[in-house]
């Protein structure tokens, strides 16, 4: 079972499941980025490519609501190439896709935070149940250093706000496709 | 020098009859021209800016309309020279090589 997005492509919509989704916003991002026409003009031509993208997909899936799939975008992706001609490089799955572990450092979780997201924070340092840090935590408090621990953490700690810092914290590579599974905390919410 | 050419192609292409990127790429394929379609695309952009060309908007039987490209009076003269260009260099070419 695989998730879907819906995305409008050249004015056609199309069902792409999240791996063809993925990579599709990364090649129309490399492609952008090797434009070397003036910034202003830049959303024509890829408008243009996505036009083109979305005559592609309709060949493959026409009316019919089958999904846009990873060998699909791949196809479209070696027909259409980069605008210099060359295949597209700088992009493998080994970097957009792994979870490799880059070292973790310690931020504040305000995504599951209980007071100040320090407890949440440990967990995703250590890799262990938030849970488990809370009861922890909980018992020092009662035994007396808790508090001042919690605050000293509270104080000396950042927030992960950014979706680096978000990466940073979860110890995977700050790549844009990463980057994108965590939007910029709105402060507030 | 093969991105001028490819300029000069899509001048000649659309001297012909107006067309749509798609069928432009369908005629620079049969013609082994590119190899790859994201070249393409700057290039009328570009053409367009420089006014070369122009376009205009169809609507079409199936699906989202269509942008046709066409040839203005500035491409045709631009054409022209390049034709002139173009002969100059086989028969340059052409000398060279006896």
């Amino acid at each position: 079972m695989k998730r879907v997005t819906n995305a409008c492509i050249g004015g056609r919509n199309f069902t792409l499941n999240d791996d063809a989704y993925n990579r599709l916003d990364a090649y129309l991002r490399h492609f952008r980025a090797r434009l070397t026409v003036p910034e202003n003009q830049k959303g024509e031509v890829m408008d243009d490519i996505e036009s083109r993208i979305s005559e592609l997909f309709y060949q493959e899936v026409g009316e019919s609501s089958r999904v846009v799939t990873l060998p699909m975008v791949e196809h479209v992706v070696s027909t259409l190439g980069m605008p210099d001609g060359s295949a597209e490089t700088g992009y493998s799955y080994s970097t957009a896709f792994s979870e490799d572990k880059v070292p973790k450092k310690l931020y504040r979780d305000m995504d599951n935070k209980g007071i100040a997201g320090v407890c949440a924070g440990l967990a995703q340092y250590f890799d262990i149940d938030v849970t488990i840090i809370r009861i922890i935590m909980l018992v020092t408090l009662f035994t007396g250093a808790g508090f001042w621990i919690y605050l000293i953490f509270w104080i000396a700690v950042p927030k992960a706000e950014t979706p680096a810092q978000q990466c940073e914290m979860r110890g995977i590579p700050a790549t844009a496709e990463n980057m994108a599974r965590f939007p910029r905390r709105e402060e507030n919410k | 020098m093969r991105k001028g050419v490819l300029e000069y192609c899509i001048l000649c292409i659309l001297s012909k009859k107006e067309a749509y990127a798609s069928s432009i790429i369908e005629e620079l394929k049969a013609a082994n021209m590119i190899v790859v379609e994201g070249t393409l695309y700057p290039l009328l952009i570009r053409q367009k800016n420089q006014g070369l060309l122009s376009y205009r908007w169809e609507e079409s039987t199936q699906g989202p309309p269509r942008k046709y490209y066409e040839i203005t009076e500035k491409g045709r003269s631009q054409l022209t020279e390049m034709d002139a260009a173009w002969q100059e260099m086989v028969s340059s070419i052409e000398t060279l090589k006896r």
